[in-house]
């Protein structure tokens, strides 16, 4: 059997999907918009309920990908044409240059030690600056530099050579131009995932004008061992530890103020606050944690349990209410946190170092773009539509394209995964379950 | 201490402990060059015995370098290590060897700074302790008897069954369904390895030199009914015998146990 | 295996890695080493050992020099040691039989301001690898024949979309169900959220599928009786009305058996009054359209979850509450419905559009706290419901005509039968546990995967999506374990064993079986190589290939050979 699958999006969930199609013999090929595979989950410090290290179990799953005879991946990459049907789709995909030729780079690092640009780094949230050409992460797959042609002063015309220069194996690709790959493949499965809701249009939480309002994301780079503080939760404004600490639940989601936000629930933030604030109480112990939540929503097996952990054994304060808004003495960038309790019917400032907004879980935004190329419908809030998610699990409102994880819904890591194994199998096998009751 | 490096030798299982010490060379971070690594696929795979062997040869310290609970990629964790290791450090304890030059440490495949920061410490650590009292080429001969027969009784049937019966017997209790308390087992096991231990000391003062009742109590420092006693048992368990009797004095010599 | 039978040619390549080695560690100087040390028959570097050219060099060497061992002083075997082997089974060399120093990422990286000392540890790990290298046995990864036959386990919804979808791969799938008709949990719901659609017409589809599916054996009102074998080549019996009706050997087995509603008994009265019922109950109620005479339905959520006994949530119930109380007010907008609540529990985009729907249509939610659950008792023949109100700080009074207990779903009975038969870990109240985080549907037992509710609570959309998740694993051909260890395996002296058992026990991959004379034997193909066993074996009876004990002493006496110190 000779099928070619091809996989969008190569985070956790894509990578599972890719696994799982080549493990069976079939040809995939995985289409990453980024240098690296591993999504979000790469920067991410662990996993709830287990607590795992997240790039710990992460990595060789994203080594076997890359490696398997079977998986093609393409990194800088997306898609632009589909054409076709199911069983005869014809994709057109870009491949964008990265500029270093990956067989001969050795790793060794000099061209990024000797460039003279340095710009914000994405990957660690903004912490830190990378240099125009770089590796995002220590464990990135593949563990090879790119160039950001953005950043770069030898393609904004300042015919800056020196990594060409540094390279000793002479990898260093200028030239590279972007290529066009046509595949052939028999279904598609798209596996794009999330992106962060950006808090700062809730002014009364102050993100992005106070310095110590950071969201969950930039959360996890700084208690990372790989991130820009070794693990230490700093604070932003001044550099020390944060010893009391707030999270504020549900920013964005559940939200039913007019053009503001989400109304839908993103489901895991309840978990990835307790399992924040459970890392924090296990660095820190005498620090103070709060979560500011409306319902605690422990639904998967053993969620429960982490909450308890958090609550009852590390003494993590749980007040239901959710906070009106945060302020910001300007002299030592400390925050107050106004909140009604609603338990108790108690109004209360809480006077906190660092303060975490869980903010909702959005679509990308460009599963517009990929929609419209892909001839599938979005919902109304952007991600992938499912028609019948019970007659037809997984599909998309096109004949053989399938999604899984979180680009059709916010979900955790155990459900994407879950999704990525369903969507491989749907993606080669003509079970439909319609109420005709035809085998397809 | 002027002069002397300490040599040290180091376990890491392939997922956690040899990635962590790949993730602090990528990240360029220094330490000291005193330790060598040997690549486990797993820490489990560790038996005590290997341990001491390379401890009698006179390396000054050996590190463990093992999964945090929550990293590791195969299924059960470090129960398996920890027992070893709390068995391993017994037995160095009975043999008067400085237990802090072994070390078992946790670790996430991400914490490059921490490995390094632990390698750096054990280095320290050792430094401090001197060079080991087995190493260069005149060895401290009491010592290396007591290092080998721990060995010995880290290659024990007996002992071995103990140690590796120990999760279940605590976990589901033993045949008769009677919970073990990790406390009785500890007194358990604390009087196996005593007893163990001196048999497997005379036994190899024995394959040496044959000796006598008295010989071996003086030599050995334990009192010579204790001596006897172990003796007997020694001769049920088919490791020594009479060799001859010199005036009214047996003496013993150790027989080679078939392997 | 002693060293002294065999001296094979060994070759060492020392990689200068461009600057990264070279400029740290003196390379001339540690091949020359090299070729002094025991067993080494040739000895080069190279700039780049990884590069084409240096691949070629390689491969050129181990021909001209009939070279049997390869040793590659360069980076981390971790990235690289794929690529090395691939170029010893290009010149003809067993694959297994290449052994890698660290002199990068553990050496020249690390130690990058004192040159001398890290050319002696170079040394001292080469010196380590050759001595490992001359020991190493060649190796060839054992032939998996892929058995065609599946079992399943549980003909719900589950089970029903893992059988289909491996038939439709062409697999031969014998789905055993112990009730005489196939559906599960499905047969006694009314309606599915979000779609609302019917859940028997639901249902139909997926069984006509199933029966008119010419690679689905269907075996009703049948249990499972007993599984012997493993991945591969399972013996199974089956057994219907007490006797054994049927043998299968199949390679993999898919446990779909579900789970079930919890009946309180006592719980806010239920048993006590036939006006307090389950969700379950509530479904059949409404299936038939029996509720005449009702008017105010109260559901009470966590009845029997969340508590000390109990501290899961069970997932659905919030999502079923709302659907149904969302069903109640279309029925008739006379119906008053009150859903009492500690934590609504909607999650995701669907669930939170029925929870804002089911407000709309007027269903009022009421939320208790922890401390203080809702009273149920009967007064004057009536079902009086009490419970405090924290929200408007009083308590309020509900006269009944229904109360609806939102009970969790609990394992089966069958299923610690079933845990024991193939070896399945299961959590404190049943359900089978996973093995791992990013492997949910794998399990420890190879060949045997779980799915639907029998893992954990979870609704009927993502049940389909895990029995097809297992279908995909299932139709794995190669086997996960033998992919991840390399060459490392267990190996049993039979003539050394004494039959304690100990092994067994401590295996994590349940790898190793007793034989007929309660010797213990290692399956190969499921063996993970960890090593417990050998560690552990008071006889000392295990080889763990590639990790054996006398390469492992060749490696630690290799690392101290004595030198002069300091």
């Amino acid at each position: 059997m000779d099928e070619n699958v091809l996989v969008i999006g190569g985070g956790v969930a894509g990578i599972q999907a890719s696994l799982d199609l080549a493990n069976r013999g079939i040809n995939v090929d995985l289409v990453e918009k980024a240098p690296y595979i591993g999504g979000v989950m790469a920067q991410l410090d662990k996993t709830f309920p287990t607590m795992n290290c997240c790039i710990c179990i992460l990595e060789p799953k994203m080594i076997e990908c890359y490696r398997h005879p079977k998986i093609t991946v393409h990194t800088l990459s997306e898609v632009t044409e589909v054409e076709g049907s199911k069983g005869n789709f014809k994709v057109q995909i870009i491949e964008r240059p990265r500029f270093v030729d990956i067989s001969s780079c050795t790793r060794c690092g000099a061209c990024i030690e000797k460039c003279p640009v340095t710009v914000p780094d994405e990957f660690q949230a903004g912490f830190e600056s990378r240099k125009a050409i770089y590796i995002p992460f220590p464990q990135a797959v593949p563990y090879a530099p790119s160039i950001d042609k953005g950043s770069c002063l030898h393609f904004g015309g300042g015919g800056c050579i020196v990594c060409e220069e540094a390279c000793p194996t002479a990898a260093i690709k200028y030239e590279q131009d972007p290529r066009t790959v046509s595949l052939n493949v028999s279904s598609i499965i798209v596996a794009t995932g999330f992106e962060q809701y950006d808090p700062k249009e809730m002014g009364e939480y102050g993100y992005k004008r106070y310095d110590n309002v950071i969201t969950p994301l930039e959360f996890e780079r700084l208690v990372s061992p790989y991130g820009p503080t070794g693990g230490e939760l700093t604070r932003p404004s001044d550099g020390k530890i944060a010893k009391r600490i707030a999270f504020v639940q549900c920013v964005g989601s559940r939200s039913h103020r007019e053009g503001v936000g989400v109304p839908y629930c993103s489901g895991i933030c309840c978990m990835y606050a307790a399992k924040e604030a459970v890392t924090i109480k296990e660095k820190y112990p005498d620090s103070e944690v709060t979560i500011f939540y409306i319902d605690i929503k422990a639904f998967s097996r053993d969620f429960q349990n982490l909450i308890n952990k958090a609550r009852d054994e590390m003494g993590v304060e749980y007040i239901r209410g959710k906070p009106g808004e945060i302020r910001e003495n300007p002299l030592t960038k400390d925050l107050y946190i106004w909140y009604e309790d609603t338990d108790t019917g108690e109004i209360g400032r809480k006077e906190v170092d660092l303060a975490i907004l869980s903010a909702a879980l959005l679509p990308r935004n460009e599963n517009t773009r990929l929609a419209q190329v892909l001839g599938v419908d979005l919902d109304e809030f952007g991600f992938f539509k499912v028609e019948d998610p019970f007659l037809s699990s997984l599909e998309t409102t096109r004949d053989g394209i399938y999604v899984c994880g979180c680009c059709h819904g916010p979900r955790d890591i155990s459900n994407s995964v879950v999704e990525a194994s369903a969507a491989a199998m749907k993606a080669t096998t003509g079970i439909r379950l319609t109420a005709e009751g035809s085998g397809g | 201490m002027t002069g002397y490096e300490p040599r040290l030798i180091g376990f890491l299982c392939n997922c956690c402990g040899y990635a962590v010490a790949d993730l602090a060379g990528i990240s360029r971070i220094q330490y000291p060059p005193n330790i060598r690594f040997l690549r486990l696929m797993c820490c489990r795979r560790l038996d005590p015995s290997l341990v001491l062997g390379i401890l009698s040869e006179g390396i000054d310290g050996v590190m463990i370098t093992t999964c945090s609970l929550g990293g590791c990629n195969f299924i059960k964790n470090h129960e398996q290590v920890e027992k070893k290791f709390l068995f391993m450090k017994r037995l160095l304890e009975k043999a008067g060897f400085e237990s802090e030059r072994v070390t078992l440490e946790y670790l996430f495949a991400s914490e490059g700074r921490k490995f390094a920061d632990q390698v750096d410490s054990f280095i320290e650590r050792v430094r401090g302790l001197g060079p080991s009292p087995l190493s260069g080429d005149s060895p401290d001969q009491d010592l290396l008897l007591n290092i080998r027969a721990a060995k010995a009784v880290a290659e024990n049937y007996r002992m071995r069954a103990l140690v590796g019966k120990e999760e279940k017997l605590v976990k589901e209790g033993n045949v008769y369904g009677e919970p073990v308390t990790q406390e009785e087992l500890d007194t358990v096991m604390d009087d196996a390895v005593e007893n163990e231990y001196v048999h497997q000391k005379i036994r190899l003062t024995l394959l040496e030199e044959p000796a006598s009742v008295k010989k071996l109590s003086e030599k050995l420092g334990i009192d010579s009914k204790k001596v006897l006693e172990h003796i007997v048992a020694m001769r049920q368990l088919g490791w020594v015998d009479v060799k001859e009797i010199l005036g009214s004095s047996p003496i013993y010599t150790a027989l080679e146990v078939p392997e | 295996m002693s060293a002294e039978s065999s001296s094979p040619r060994v070759g060492v390549f020392v990689c200068r890695c461009g600057v990264d080695i070279g400029d740290v560690i003196d390379v001339p100087a540690l091949v020359e080493y090299a070729k002094k040390v025991q067993g080494v028959a040739y000895a080069t570097e190279d700039s780049f050992a990884c590069s084409t050219s240096g691949l070629e060099k390689i491969e050129d060497a181990i021909k001209r020099h009939n070279l049997e061992r390869l040793v590659v002083a360069a980076c981390t075997p971790r990235t690289h040691e794929a690529i090395f082997q691939s170029a010893c089974e290009r010149s003809g060399l067993n694959k297994y039989l290449v052994e890698m120093a660290n002199i990068r990422e553990q050496c020249s990286w690390v130690h990058r301001d004192d040159s001398q000392a890290a050319t002696e540890k170079a040394k001292d790990l080469v010196r380590m690898a050759v001595a490992k290298a001359r020991l190493l046995q060649p190796w060839k990864e054992p032939e998996i024949k892929v058995n065609p036959n599946i079992l399943v386990v549980g003909g719900g919804v589950s089970g029903l979309s893992s059988a289909l979808s491996l038939a439709d791969l062409g697999f031969k799938i014998y789905l055993v169900e112990k009730e005489a008709e196939l559906g599960g949990m499905l047969k006694s719901l009314h309606k599915l959220s979000p779609t609302m659609r019917d859940s028997s017409e639901s249902l139909e589809s997926m069984l006509r599928l199933v029966e008119q599916n010419p690679n689905i054996e269907i075996h009703t009102s049948s249990r499972v009786k007993s599984v012997e074998g493993a991945i591969s080549n399972f013996e199974v019996e089956i057994e219907s009305d007490g006797k054994v009706v049927e043998r299968f050997n199949v390679g993999r087995i898919i446990v779909a058996i579900g789970a079930e509603i919890l009946k309180p008994h006592g719980l806010y009265g239920y048993g006590h009054d036939k006006r307090i019922i389950t969700q379950l109950d509530l479904e059949e109620k409404l299936k038939n359209n029996d509720l005449k005479g009702v008017g105010t339905v109260v559901m009470i959520q966590c009845a029997g979850s969340r508590n000390d006994e109990r501290p899961y949530c069970s997932r659905i119930c919030c999502n079923t509450a709302l659907k149904n109380a969302q069903i109640l007010r279309e029925l008739s907008p006379d119906i008053d419905v009150y859903i009492i609540y500690k934590d609504l529990i909607t999650y995701g985009v669907e669930s939170s559009a029925l929870e804002l729907n089911t407000k709309r249509r007027g269903v009022k939610l009421i939320r208790y706290r922890d401390e203080s659950p809702p009273e149920v008792a009967i007064e004057d023949g009536s079902v009086v419901v009490k419970v405090f109100s924290p929200t408007i700080n009083e308590e309020m009074t509900f006269r009944a005509d229904l109360v609806v207990l939102s009970t969790p779903l609990v394992p089966r009975g069958e299923a610690s039968e079933l845990a024991k038969m193939l070896k399945l870990p299961q959590d404190p109240f049943g359900f089978f546990k996973e093995a791992h985080q990013l492997s949910p549907l794998d399990f420890a037992t190879e060949g045997v995967y779980v799915c639907g509710t029998a893992r954990a609570p979870k609704d009927a959309v993502e049940s389909i999506s895990e029995g097809l998740g297992v279908g995909s694993k299932a139709a794995e051909y190669k086997f996960s374990r033998i992919r991840g260890r390399g060459a490392a395996f267990a190996e049993i002296n039979e003539k050394k064993c004494s039959g304690c058992g100990i092994c067994i026990e401590l295996c994590p991959y349940n790898a190793i079986r007793k034989d007929e004379i309660g010797i213990s034997r290692t399956d190969s193909a499921l063996c993970g190589g960890c090593g417990v066993c050998a560690a552990s074996c008071p006889e000392r009876a295990i080889t763990i290939h590639h990790f054996t004990d006398d390469q492992l002493e060749a490696q630690l006496l290799a690392a101290i050979d004595r030198r002069p110190r300091k």
